[in-house]
């Protein structure tokens, strides 16, 4: 069944780009700053992270270029928005926008080259024996050490928001930037380490897409995934236990579109309507439908959520796409 | 000695910021974005010589920009109205994508001549551009749900069953390309005589008017100004918010909805699933850079076509990649998102001058 | 508890463009004293202690704590000169706990890099890059929530210090704020009208609770209008009016009269011919009128009001006792939650705005920045904000913008609003507080409503411009209109009402007329100075903002 094992493998290895871009765009958002140029600052990462590992033939130094290339591109992201108090979601579209034409104009003469990606690597110790288990074990045990690290970075950033001085004032910056100002918070630098954390995970996130997922530069690879992530934020209702549950679950839609010929899957003739079902069910797992699965899920929780409460919004950041200046209102 | 920067706000901002504004953000964005061609051994001056100067004064550049600036003039408004009234309408790409595909399909099974037929085109795109506007109007109107996600999301999942369509229900019967069979010519936009541009450039200008109308001479214009400027003065005055945000947006989406049909009906004249041209975005820098009249809509849509049509010259002649025509585009809102900030407030670098956290009041208020 | 001044601020001077808020104020503290600061709205009160806070700089004159110079940038400046800010509108963020609450800011690190610390080796609590790190990348939190929550204990505060804010109530809130200076071990504790959100109960314990703290040591300043509570529980007081001081004295040696008169003055500021007019039909009627506030607490609590055409119903109140709330049920701007509306015999309870204005009903808002006009829309715009749905402006969808034109200019010059050159060009934000209230007044009365509320017309208006207004009102008096006024200027209620009302609490609490009127009983109940009538409702526990 190896179909399946690479199945898996490949949901780990998707679930990894949003895990990060995902992580990342949450902690902006928890300090008010809406960032929707998280696309531009993947392929950003991405194309800088390639270049780096195919001149280097390093892949650590690669991911790591990617990811402060990303972090700079972000700093721009936030000096619009924190400094020149700009319209937030206008200055993330311009950075896509920015992005998008930079990596395709200085990228085409990288489009033909190629690695051989991140080594796959077990756990220490223990790993040899999980990787026998059939099926779960190759693709959850033998991944790239980036996955690890993505799945570690899911508690590190609840433990860092939750249980650390600086994810206290972050979250307070998001919720009420005039109160944490009076609490001697200061506010603008929280404000831009929060964004510079989401333009790094995001470049991290890139550079994994070009040097392990798919182990090439091809302008516009990102594919909207950017856009998935900062949707992602908005249906795990700015939690991250449940980033990592989305991320999966989006991961497993985005394999599945690539797959699902493969699948064959069908109702058996003797089911009544079986016609109508196998119908219904090529529809719902026709490729480009399944692509729309992670927009309309959030668009679902959005609609879930203000429902149920009368005060909607109850966990979105209560100052997300507010600027902060510092005079009475 | 310390360095402080104190930010003012303007009561208002002078008269020569206010016309230099656009001109500006235009030359700053081709000044950056000649790094770029130069990091290509491309001389600026040269490049730009092709893109603005060639195109303007050959016919055929001409005619591809005005048959560039229909889609983009159309869904320029499509972002500007909602704008006027505080809203920003980022979904313009899927209510035009939609409204490709109503048309569209409209045009390829329903036989008709095409004096009924093309109304027919536009009507299916008016009700699809409604439909996908109006939803997230009303979460807006009624939840105060940000209309930003819910127009992007929308735009998204717009794009993917366009392109399902295209590859299966839709597709053309003859070869196995994803796209769809060559529109009828009763289907086809005419074209104009004379111009030999297809008649969607007299949809775009009539829009314009319409809308240019519709806001300086209109009861209804005169609320969308209001709502957009002071939404809690709107109500004290008897206005209905709801009334207005849903309307700005519904009539928004069927405006993008029609750059979609002048461009398949008009000039594409087949649906092709990689119809991705990104118009809904532009239509972005457009509505800032001509925010304070449907008129100068016009023109921002008319120069980004210029852009649009120069960058393709551009790379045929001189190798030059057409993304280049993206980045001027990000740059022009990057100096324009710049510019409003020096419209609104009036900066003093001082050294010397320790910054002071002073807590502004209004004059006259209590305590 | 009497002992040195611990503060003195000396010659306090600080002005605002066109307002003088504090002039050569001196203010002094004893160490251990509950010290009032009593005044009306606009005397001065809360910029002074900005000023003390560090939010304001003054422009001359000097602060001293504890014999040493004050010269506070930021709060961060005071907090660590030991003074403490308990503002009216609570500084706490509803997600977080009682205790993050209280050590946002503060970066306490977790308890092994304590100072205090015993058991962990000195490297970890001396080293300063570790030290740094710590109070970043750790949070802590057991030791502070177990001072807080000491804290609180001793107090009586009853409060879980893990419990998250949003679920606290209002009196909880306040005592978390309190609680915020008092482990940031402050000296002085500063009190914004702390009563203003507080039920008579909560009131009475936050008292006891000052008490306790001020036998202590700690010297406490309490900012208020209401004169019950500076002689429930002050020490001293001091008097404000018109950014000077009037005096300080001891509690205990004044009467509440005596404060009342210092706080109130009795300056009668212009002489205005007031014709009698004979009153005619009703053309407002309201009846168990209830109302909540935007935090959905009851506002106005069962008001009965009638007023006729000709007459001017003055309402005196302190801004905060549900006069904008009234006030914008009865033009249909805010819903009411229960009671009957009735204008021009229509009942219009329930109705839209629009209904309200087709009615005829005006309105003059509290806010004209934010609720009467558009800043940013030009002086025609404003002017023709309410009567653009008038057939004199155009047929059907069309509005003609010539016809609007001639309009603006028109009320500009009756209602001599300066500052305009082309209607059509000048900014309704770059008007004066003055000449866009004219501007307002204008479009209000010029429909020639059957109804016009007034909430304080000539709050933050030149004195040229008050007069032009005052008589205006008076005009459109004799013209029929019946006039609501609502306003914290006693002088202008009974210059220009035929009726007065008291509000207090969301109650009216009293009636009288000028001509019969107790001044001073009307200026301790708008304070709250004195028991109301005896057949008037109690106050029920309602409040307003201040």
């Amino acid at each position: 069944m190896s179909f399946l094992a690479n199945f898996l493998g490949a949901t780990v290895s998707a679930a990894t780009v949003f895990i990060l871009a995902g992580l990342g765009e949450l902690i902006s958002e928890r300090a008010g700053v809406l960032n929707l140029g998280v696309e531009g600052i993947m392929l950003v990462g991405a194309l800088t992270g390639f270049i780096t590992t195919v001149l280097t033939g390093n892949y650590w130094l690669g991911f790591l270029v990617g990811g402060c290339c990303g972090m700079a591109f972000s700093l721009l992201h936030g000096f619009l928005c924190i400094s020149l108090k700009s319209d937030q979601a206008i200055s993330g579209i311009m950075i896509t926008l920015l992005g998008t034409g930079l990596t395709t104009y200085f990228g085409v003469d990288w489009t033909s080259r190629s690695i051989s990606g991140f080594p796959d690597r077990t756990l220490p110790l223990i790993g040899d024996v999980l990787v026998e288990i059939p099926v779960v074990g190759p693709a959850l045990f033998r991944n790239t050490m980036v996955d690890y690290f993505a799945l570690l970075l899911v508690p590190l950033v609840w433990l860092f928001l939750y249980r650390t001085n600086l994810g206290l004032e972050i979250i307070s910056v998001g919720e009420d930037p005039e109160t944490a100002d009076t609490m001697g918070v200061d506010v603008f630098k929280i404000k831009y380490l929060a964004v510079l954390l989401g333009g790094l995970m995001a470049g991290f996130a890139g550079a994994h897409l070009s040097l392990a997922f798919n182990q090439l530069w091809a302008t516009g690879m990102t594919a909207g995934r950017g856009w998935i992530a900062v949707a992602l934020v908005i249906f795990a209702q700015w939690r991250p236990a449940r980033v990592l549950v989305g991320a999966y679950l989006f991961g497993l839609f985005s394999v599945l579109q690539l797959r699902s010929q493969a699948l064959s899957l069908a109702f058996p003739s003797d089911v009544p309507f079986a016609a109508l079902l196998n119908g219904i069910l090529d529809f719902l797992l026709n490729p480009t439908i399944m692509a729309t699965y992670p927009y309309l899920a959030t668009l679902v929780v959005l609609f879930v959520v203000v429902y149920r409460n009368e005060n909607s919004h109850l966990d979105q950041p209560s100052a997300l796409v507010q600027s902060y200046t510092r005079e009475s209102s | 000695m310390q360095f402080g920067v104190e930010l003012t706000p303007r009561s208002e901002v002078p008269r020569w910021l206010v016309y230099a504004t656009p001109v500006f953000t235009i030359l700053a964005a081709l000044a950056v974005s000649s790094v770029a061609l130069l990091a290509l051994d491309v001389a600026p001056l040269e490049a730009y010589r092709v893109l603005f100067v060639q195109t303007l004064t050959t016919e055929f550049g001409i005619r591809e920009t005005l048959v560039e600036a229909v889609p983009l003039i159309l869904a320029g408004l499509a972002v500007y109205l909602p704008l006027k009234a505080g809203l920003w309408n980022v979904g313009a790409e899927g209510q035009l994508v939609l409204g490709a595909v109503a048309s569209t399909w409209v045009g390829l099974n329903v036989s008709l001549p095409a004096v009924f037929l093309l109304p027919l085109m536009f009507l299916a795109a008016t009700v699809v551009g409604a439909i996908w506007a109006g939803v997230p109007a009303i979460l807006k109107a009624k939840w105060d749900i940000n209309e930003i996600i819910t127009t992007l999301l929308l735009t998204f999942v717009a794009a993917d069953v366009m392109s399902y369509l295209v590859r299966g229900p839709m597709q053309s019967p003859t070869g196995n390309f994803p796209q769809t069979a060559i529109l009828p010519a009763a289907a086809q936009l005419p074209i104009l005589p004379g111009l030999d541009v297809h008649a969607g450039l007299v949809v775009a200008l009539v829009a314009a008017v319409l809308v240019y109308l519709l806001m300086t001479r209109t009861r209804f214009g005169f609320e969308v100004t209001f709502v957009g400027s002071n939404d809690a003065a709107a109500e004290h005055a008897g206005m209905s918010k709801t009334r207005v945000y849903v309307l700005v947006l519904v009539i928004g989406g069927v405006l993008a909805a029609f750059a979609g049909v002048a461009e398949i009906a008009g000039n594409q004249a087949r649906l092709r699933a990689a119809f991705e041209p990104g118009y809904g975005f532009t239509a972005i820098p457009i509505a800032l850079l001509g925010r304070d009249n449907a008129l100068n809509v016009v023109l921002a849509g008319l120069f980004f076509a210029v852009l649009f049509v120069g960058g393709d010259s551009l790379s045929i002649l001189m190798g030059v990649p057409a993304a280049l025509i993206e980045i001027i585009q990000a740059l022009i809102i990057l100096f324009l998102i710049t510019a409003e900030f020096f419209k609104r407030y009036s900066v003093d670098i001082s050294t010397d001058l320790r910054v002071r956290g002073v807590r502004a009041d209004a004059v006259g208020e209590d305590h | 508890m009497a002992g040195d001044d611990f503060l003195r601020m000396e010659k306090i001077r600080k002005t605002f463009p066109g307002v003088v808020a504090n002039d050569d104020v001196d203010f002094s503290v004893r160490r251990g004293e509950i010290h009032g600061l009593l005044g009306e709205n606009g005397a001065g009160k809360s910029t002074l202690m900005k000023i003390l806070y560090g939010l304001y700089t003054q422009d001359s004159g000097t602060v001293w704590i504890d014999g040493r110079r004050l010269d506070a940038d930021s709060p961060q400046d005071a907090i660590d000169a030991g003074v403490g800010m308990v503002h009216q509108h609570f500084m706490l963020v509803p997600r977080l706990s009682v205790a993050e609450n209280i050590v946002l800011g503060s970066r306490e690190p977790a308890s092994m890099f304590r100072e205090e610390a015993d058991g962990s080796s000195s490297l970890l609590r001396s080293n300063r890059l570790v030290r740094a790190l710590a109070s970043r990348f750790t949070l802590g939190l057991d030791a502070p929530s177990a001072e807080i929550q000491d804290l609180a204990d001793t107090y009586g505060f009853d409060i879980d210090v893990t419990a998250p804010v949003w679920e606290l109530d209002i009196g909880q809130r306040q005592r978390i704020e309190i609680l915020k200076a008092l482990y940031r071990d402050v000296d002085l504790l500063i009190l914004d009208e702390p009563t203003a959100v507080l039920t008579p109960t909560e009131a009475e314990r936050l008292f006891e609770t000052l008490r306790q703290l001020a036998s202590e040591g700690l010297s406490v300043i309490f900012i208020t209008h209401k004169l019950t509570e500076v002689t429930a529980v002050t020490d001293r007081v001091t008097v404000l009016r018109d950014g000077t001081t009037v005096d300080t004295v001891e509690t205990d040696s004044c009467t509440r009269a005596e404060l009342a008169e210092m706080m109130v003055g009795r300056e009668v500021l212009f002489e205005l011919d007031k014709e009698t007019v004979s009153t005619g039909q009703p053309v407002l009627d309201v009846t168990d009128l209830h109302v909540e506030d935007d935090r959905s607490i009851e506002a106005v609590g069962g008001v009965d009001l009638s007023v006729s055409e000709g007459e001017i119903v003055g309402l005196a109140g302190v801004s905060g006792n549900g006069q904008r709330e009234l006030a914008e049920a009865l033009v249909g701007v805010r819903p009411a939650t229960a009671g009957a509306i009735t204008v021009g015999g229509r009942e219009l309870t329930g109705s839209s705005t629009q209904a309200f204005i087709d009615a005829g009903v005006s309105f003059v808002p509290e806010d004209r920045d934010t609720h009467g006009a558009a800043g940013d829309l030009s002086v025609m715009h404003n002017a023709v904000m309410k009567e653009y749905r008038d057939g004199r402006f155009g047929d059907g969808v069309q509005l003609d913008y010539d016809a609007a034109e001639a309009y603006a200019q028109r009320l500009v010059e009756e209602f001599d609003v300066r500052g305009v050159g082309d209607v059509t060009e000048a900014e309704a934000g770059d008007l004066s507080g003055g000449n866009l209230q004219k501007l307002i007044l204008a479009r209000e009365l010029d429909r020639d409503p059957n109804l016009l509320v007034a909430n304080q017309p000539t709050r933050g208006v030149d004195v040229g411009a008050i007069e032009f207004i005052r008589d205006e009102l008076l005009a459109q008096r004799q013209a029929g209109t019946g006039i609501v006024l609502l306003s914290e200027d006693l002088d202008e209620i009974f210059d220009l009402s035929d009726r007065v009302l008291v509000v207090y609490e969301g109650d009216i609490v009293h009636e009288t007329t000028p001509a019969t009127a107790d001044r001073n009983r009307v200026s301790l109940l708008m304070n709250g100075g004195k028991q109301p009538d005896g057949d008037e409702k109690r106050a029920v526990t309602t409040r307003g903002e201040a």
